[in-house]
């Protein structure tokens, strides 16, 4: 049974197969991505970041999951040199790179925990494959195309792993470079493969801004495998893709 | 003052020339591996950015550091192909050469690694360092192995060498041993051409392996059992004047060692005060009815406690090495020249050569008057042609080593090969005389008594 | 005796030979680079005139270039036999105009350890692989589906692929 909700203004879905009601459970694990949104969401005035940022709290009085998640994120910091960095340039607060992922992978252990074992949870591109899409069956999942939308550049078969993609998918169209300001040189599409989505999330945004020497970067630090496409169309992996491929 | 340490003949003849060339030959088709080994296991889409070079001329620096750092003990392991094929003072001198080379390359490839992550991540050096240090395995240890090479190195340089004691410096060098230890881990788990290149692995671990069984067996086990062998002892010390001492040295099968005239042995007295320290002495007796005599010079701390030191004190001594032997030269007629406690090996020299039939001359110079040492034994070797040449430079008024006047001592100095071994001023003194009167280098053979 | 700067003249000495030997791998590398790119385009996307052989060889051929190609005569083109850290590579590749029609593998790797670290273009095998894999029935799609302008651009429909 397939359940929608529209958190932080995106899309986000989750696919059971388990046999039953799981209302319940779709619900409590869609209040986890709510209460994430409560707090880390930039657009709201009353969430805790925003009122970090006007400096009516500091880190030492913001809340446990607050703190949980600037600990998750300084140490990808640390280790990517900053390429992912907690703050803009103008030290305001913004933890967006991490708070989806971290949040999905949230909602998907509380399923887990109420005892969904065989579920997709879809977060406006960032996905979470629990068990079995069928007997047997893997989570077919499919890395859109960035030349044309319509089509999978490629077919992920994921059991109990989570992907993140960063692209881009308007030709002539450019990331910048935060570091450099001018157009990153590199990839339009990067997807990460890892245990959990939070560090898939980081992984893809921070591969996709450091380029070509990204994929490389992350394997050697981090469990994941990654399949990425360059501006020529080139497809480049990292870590055991061949694994995750689905047959065609 | 300074301490006897190593010795460097400085003739070499014509045998061992080759099997150094061909050591060093080899030593270079090992850096040539490494770079193949490089090549081999770098991924084909290498780029061109300015991370991707710094990151892989920082492999390459570790890559070639550490195989030449396994060279480089491997020279002074007293391997014995490698001391008769090229002699331990040379050995000593590569090792030196190859010191600095290693830690330059050390120094390069942590200075690139850094960089390299710098420039992926345009963020401070000091960033950069801690994300190397944190986002790989072993890097702790890899860490401390490399401050450790950094003090070595350091402390074997020129000043710095000259500011400690001898003891602080060979134990300072010794951690080099854990420094290598210590940094190995890190080649493999986080070296990008090792962790996942079965071939590459097993060649370091060979490496590594091969290097360790060859200090182990030639630096402690087979010394160990040759100690335990000989079993030597302290005899007995006599004073033989003018601040030199004989040690007499008593121990089983010493006919076994194979001592050679002219050469010496690491001499380690374990006592309080001396144990700590392995000084190269040479041989002024060889062997015979279990008895053999070093002749010491008082030159430093140690060697002026020597005359102290207690009958059945035990000795570890290791070799005979040195080049400095009847088989270095060829002549009928030889010239011996001694000052100080070069006499120890030149007497050895001079008993050998005539007991081969040789015409030998000796020049026995002394800038003082009191006896000289082992005159009385010098005396005694028919038909030994012996010239003592006493007194300073000044109360004679030229310098008796002098060209003309070493032709005047000995008027055919010209067809004679010779040796010399005493301090280094008297040294190059007979040399520049030589080389003057018209001997060629290759008929002249010195031990040098110098600073280690 | 000018034994003192021997060490360090060593050291400068291999550093030189180093710096060379990066210098011959890069080139080496990118001279073999122009099979691997034209066999990496996937369908969807517009092809380049097709070609394996380096790009030095052939004036005409080009890596990057887009518009409309001027033959859509099928031909098998054999590439270089490529060196990658499992072995050498060497394919065929049929085209049909811009479609890729097949792939026969010449030489492949001996080594087949997949469980590689390190990033690098795909070698033709997990080209293949990937290509196939497109076809697949999917479940569900992951890849953002913003403009860069961050405007919603549709429904459920673009993250969830329906039955």
């Amino acid at each position: 049974m397939r359940f929608l909700d529209t958190v932080m203004g995106i899309p986000m879905s989750i696919d059971i197969r388990d046999e039953g009601d799981h209302h319940e459970a779709a619900a409590e694990a869609f209040a986890q991505l709510q209460e994430a949104d409560a707090i880390f969401s930039p657009y709201r005035s009353e969430s805790e970041l925003s009122r970090l940022n006007r400096h009516e709290l500091t880190l030492e009085t913001v809340s446990g999951l607050f703190t949980e998640v600037v600990d998750l994120a300084s140490r990808f910091a640390t280790v990517s040199g900053r390429v992912f960095a907690l703050q803009t340039a103008s030290g305001e607060w913004d933890l967006n790179g991490i708070v989806k992922g971290w949040a999905a992978q949230r909602a998907a252990d509380k399923l887990r925990a109420l005892g969904v074992a065989n579920f997709c949870l879809n977060a406006g591109g960032d996905v979470i494959a629990a068990g079995n899409s069928g007997p047997g069956k893997a989570w077919n999942v499919g890395i859109r195309s960035p030349q044309c939308a319509q089509q999978m550049m490629a077919v992920l078969a994921l059991r109990d792993m989570a992907v993140a993609t960063s692209a881009t998918y308007e030709r002539g169209e450019h990331i910048l470079d935060g570091r450099s300001g001018s157009p990153a040189r590199g990839f339009t599409s990067v997807s990460v493969i890892a245990a959990d989505l939070a560090t898939a999330d980081v992984l893809a945004t921070t591969v996709f801004a450091m380029g070509l020497d990204g994929p490389r970067w992350a394997v050697e630090r981090y469990d994941c495998s990654i399949l990425a496409q360059t501006e020529d169309g080139t497809f480049v992996d990292a870590g055991d893709l061949r694994r995750w491929l689905a047959a065609g | 003052m300074a301490t006897m340490t190593a010795r460097t003949p400085v003739a070499r003849n014509r045998t061992n020339g080759r099997s150094a060339r061909l050591l060093r030959a080899l030593i270079a088709a090992g850096v040539v591996g490494v770079l193949g080994a490089w090549w081999f296991s770098t991924p084909s889409s290498l780029t061109f950015t300015p991370a991707s070079a710094a990151t892989s001329l920082g492999e390459l620096s570790g890559m070639v550091g550490a195989f030449l750092v396994c060279a480089q003990v491997l020279l002074i392991a007293r391997v014995p192909w490698f001391e008769h094929a090229v002699g331990m003072d040379r050995l000593v001198s590569w090792h030196r050469t190859l010191g600095s080379t290693v830690l330059f390359l050390i120094v390069t490839h942590v200075l690139l690694m850094t960089l390299g992550v710098q420039l992926l991540m345009s963020s401070t050096p000091w960033a950069a360092m801690v994300s190397v240090l944190t986002s790989y395995s072993d890097m702790l240890t890899a860490l401390i192995g490399t401050i450790l090479f950094l003090v070595v190195g350091i402390s074997s340089a020129r000043i710095p060498r000259g500011k400690i004691s001898y003891e602080a410096w060979y134990w300072l060098h010794v951690t080099a041993y854990g420094a290598i230890f210590l940094t190995f881990f890190h080649e493999l788990s986080a070296g990008v051409h090792f962790v996942n290149n079965p071939l590459n692995r097993a060649v370091w671990i060979v490496l590594y392996f091969a290097t360790a069984s060859a200090v182990l067996t030639w630096r402690f086990l087979l010394p160990a059992a040759a100690a335990w062998k000989h079993r030597m002892v302290v005899h007995h010390v006599v004073n033989e004047g003018n601040g030199i001492n004989s040690i007499w040295l008593e121990g089983s099968h010493l006919d076994q060692l194979g001592a050679r005239a002219g050469q010496f042995m690491m001499i380690r007295f374990v006592t309080v005060g001396h144990m700590l320290t392995a000084h190269p002495f040479s041989l002024s007796r060889l062997p015979s009815n279990g008895l053999m005599r070093i002749t010491v010079g008082a030159l430093g701390d140690h060697t002026s406690r020597m005359p102290h030191l207690k009958p059945g004190t035990v000795v570890f001594a290791e070799g005979p090495f040195g080049h400095f032997t009847p088989e270095a030269s060829h002549r009928h007629k030889v010239l011996l020249v001694a000052g100080g406690a070069g006499i120890g090996p030149i007497r050895t020299l001079a008993e050998s050569l005539i007991s081969e039939g040789r015409d030998v001359v000796m020049v026995y110079r002394s800038t003082s008057h009191d006896r000289l040492a082992l005159e009385q034994e010098l005396r005694a070797l028919h038909p030994l042609v012996l010239h003592t040449v006493v007194g300073s430079r000044a109360e004679l008024g030229h310098d008796p080593l002098g060209p003309h006047a070493l032709h005047r001592l000995v008027k055919d100095i010209l067809e004679r090969e010779v040796y010399i071994c005493g301090p280094e001023g008297m040294g190059v003194t007979v040399e520049n005389s030589l080389a003057r009167l018209g001997t060629p280098q290759r008929m002249i053979h010195r031990e040098i008594l110098s600073m280690g | 005796m000018n034994g003192k700067w021997r060490g360090t003249t060593l050291f400068l000495a291999i550093l030189v030979v180093m710096c060379a030997t990066f210098g011959l791998r890069l080139y080496s590398a990118s001279a073999h680079s122009g099979v691997t790119t034209s066999l990496a385009r996937s369908p969807g996307t517009p092809a380049t005139t097709a070609s394996a052989t380096p790009p030095t060889s052939k004036p005409s051929t080009t890596k990057g270039a887009t518009g409309p190609t001027p033959s859509p005569a099928a031909a098998t083109i054999t590439g270089d036999p490529e060196n990658t850290p499992y072995g050498n590579v060497q394919v065929s590749v049929s085209f049909k105009g811009k479609t890729i029609t097949g792939v026969t593998v010449l030489q492949i790797p001996t080594s087949g350890n997949y469980d590689q670290r390190v990033a690098q273009a795909v070698p033709p095998i997990l080209l293949q692989e990937i290509l196939s894999s497109q076809s697949a029935a999917v479940n569900t799609v992951s890849g953002g589906t913003y403009t860069s302008t961050g405007y919603l651009q549709s429904a459920q429909s673009a993250i969830d692929k329906l039955p």
